[in-house]
């Protein structure tokens, strides 16, 4: 027994092997290096070696007022977005899950928004939203954006255009995973639950979602971590300008703009933390409890 | 009877509608704008419009000016070869690694698996900077290789993550069988779970595959000469000038360089949606 449990232990180290050596090589340089800069006053302007700081760069931006609001905006945008995707995307998935004629062309149709490039498709977007004033509906879109901007305050209206971007894409990314889940699960399953009750809502939740339960889990968390990552859909949507700031924006800005690379690195590592803390929080719910083996 | 269909429109037709008129505007949007001659593009605001969703004049003049101008068809192959290398590199890896994960018993599972999925938390903002002298120092600059080995960093943690999933809804029990037949654990992985994982692999490879196509940072900061670029990044750096939007070269190159991908998965979709479901039952 222990020369099979060694083997299946080298196994297991073996077929690990690639994947992290792989990310070892090509990220542990990059990453210990913004660990260190964050502790740093690195820039690129300064003549000369950059100088330990410590926490200084922490302890400036904990303070610091205009950070404490991106934050905010970053956490509001991350819960929004996922919440509205996930709702949108569940109801892609258990549409598309049974049989209908057209389901081949549904299907491409809520594929297309997630496997269409983002730089490109968020152009058409901002060409949508916020058209140049030559254009024959710019007046239109213009009343839109102040209606918006003065019921709910300055930078409203670029807000709803990254939010609706980003819903747009994102759900139909999780509804074509989630149908993926569903497609994976032995379809006996929905059977039985079905014999054993004839409301479809509590067979939602007691059937499908912990069934789905893994999927769910990874849809949150990529959810979640493109929305703290953002960047490109804001700086795109926004026309470089920042109307309002996430975490994302204000980190580039500092390090190419500011040339202030140490406190830059400190302001995109602040997330990771609670990040991390959610992952593992969604790893736990990824592992199904044990089940009674027969 | 009349309840039921009743419901059926509520529940069903309606939402289905709503939800592919959401999805598609945004491209119609886009083909209009691609096809729409510039006189109509831009006008004064003030000037009549008879048509604002459709155009009587329809005009290929951007698609030719996107092809007679840029160096477009070498974008799109740049773009499949690098999707390509980098989305089979990670399956490979992912593989493994998920299986590891899934369904071996070894004494750093719980650590080495977080850690795999640590590396997505770091958020890419500011990673291109130490990644760009990775890249110089490697002479790896401005080469299809600086994406296709910087590419796998994000997709390998998800494509083990979903391959991970997967490995787990299938049952034990097939691969108990095949050992008490004789084979070894490698041999059962790869000859009983790997062709049961099929349609987890293929959906795993079309989510790599669609994220290497969309990928625009490390694409924008590693390569620089404009015949070595790939779409994303060749459409939006080549055709917005500063200020200055060519919106319908724009619409035109977003709409032709995402014909591939939509080959691509119209290949896949039937499979996709239909013949996903009772490949467990062994």
């Amino acid at each position: 027994v222990t020369a099979a449990r060694r083997r299946e232990v080298q196994l297991a180290y073996a077929l690990l092997a690639p994947a992290c050596l792989l990310l070892l090589t090509v990220l542990a340089y990059p990453v210990g290096w913004e660990v260190w800069t964050s502790f740093t006053d690195l820039s690129p302007l300064k003549d000369g070696s950059s100088e330990f700081v410590g926490v200084d760069n922490y302890r400036r931006l904990l303070g610091d007022p205009v950070l404490q609001r991106a934050a905010a905006v970053t956490g509001l945008y991350a819960l929004v977005t996922t919440a509205a995707k996930l709702a949108l995307g569940v109801g892609f998935a258990l549409l598309l899950a049974r049989p209908f004629p057209g389901r081949a062309l549904v299907f491409m149709a809520i594929f297309l928004p997630w496997a269409y490039p983002a730089s490109v498709s968020v152009i058409g977007w901002y060409w949508t939203l916020s058209p140049p004033v030559t254009t024959a509906y710019s007046v239109l879109m213009g009343s839109m954006k102040h209606a918006v901007d003065s019921a709910l305050g300055g930078g409203a209206w670029a807000f709803l255009s990254v939010t609706l971007f980003n819903v747009w894409r994102g759900s139909s990314f999780i509804g074509v995973f989630l149908l993926a889940g569903i497609n994976a699960v032995p379809p006996e399953l929905f059977e039985c639950a079905l014999l054993e009750s004839r409301s479809a809502w509590r067979r939602f939740w007691l059937v499908t979602v912990p069934l789905l339960r893994p999927f769910l889990a990874l849809a949150v968390f990529l959810s979640l971590t493109t929305a703290f990552a953002d960047l490109t859909n804001v700086w795109m949507l926004t026309a470089g300008r920042i109307v309002f700031p996430v975490l994302g924006t204000q980190a580039y800005w500092l390090a190419i703009h500011g040339g202030q690379f140490g406190p830059a690195s400190a302001l995109s590592l602040l997330a990771v933390p609670g990040l991390l803390a959610v992952l593992l929080l969604l790893f736990r719910m990824f592992d199904p409890p044990e089940e009674e083996r027969a | 009877v009349i309840e039921q269909r009743w419901k059926r429109w509520v529940f069903f037709y309606i939402p289905l509608t709503l939800f592919v008129i959401g999805t598609l505007f945004p491209f119609y949007w886009m083909l209009i704008t691609a096809v729409r001659p510039d006189e109509e593009l831009y006008r004064s605001w003030r000037a009549v419009n008879n048509a604002p969703f459709w155009t009587l004049k329809p005009t290929l003049a951007h698609v030719q000016d996107l092809l007679a101008k840029t160096t477009f068809p070498r974008w799109l192959w740049n773009t499949f070869l690098i999707a390509m290398v980098s989305t089979a590199i990670s399956l490979a890896c992912g593989l493994m690694a998920g299986y590891a994960l899934a369904r071996l018993n070894f004494p750093l599972a719980g650590f080495l698996g977080t850690s795999i999925f640590v590396t997505y938390l770091v958020p890419p903002t500011l990673l291109f900077i130490p990644l760009a002298d990775i890249i110089r120092n490697f002479q790896l600059g401005n080469t299809p290789w600086a994406l296709i080995l910087t590419y796998p960093t994000f997709l390998i943690p998800f494509s083990t993550w979903l391959l991970m999933g997967y490995f787990k809804t299938i049952p034990r029990e097939l691969e108990e069988c095949a050992r008490i037949d004789g084979a070894t654990r490698f041999g059962a992985m790869v000859r009983i779970i790997f062709p049961i994982a099929v349609p987890g692999i293929l959906s795993a490879g079309i989510f790599a595959f669609t994220l290497s196509w969309n990928e625009f940072i490390y694409a924008l900061v590693f390569l620089s000469s404009p015949e070595r670029k790939t779409v994303p990044v060749g459409v939006v750096s080549e055709l917005i000038r500063g200020d200055i939007y060519f919106w319908g070269q724009l619409m035109a190159g977003a709409l032709l360089g995402s014909i591939p991908v939509a080959l691509v998965y119209s290949f896949f979709v039937e499979y996709y949606v239909a013949g996903l479901t009772g490949s467990v039952k062994g």
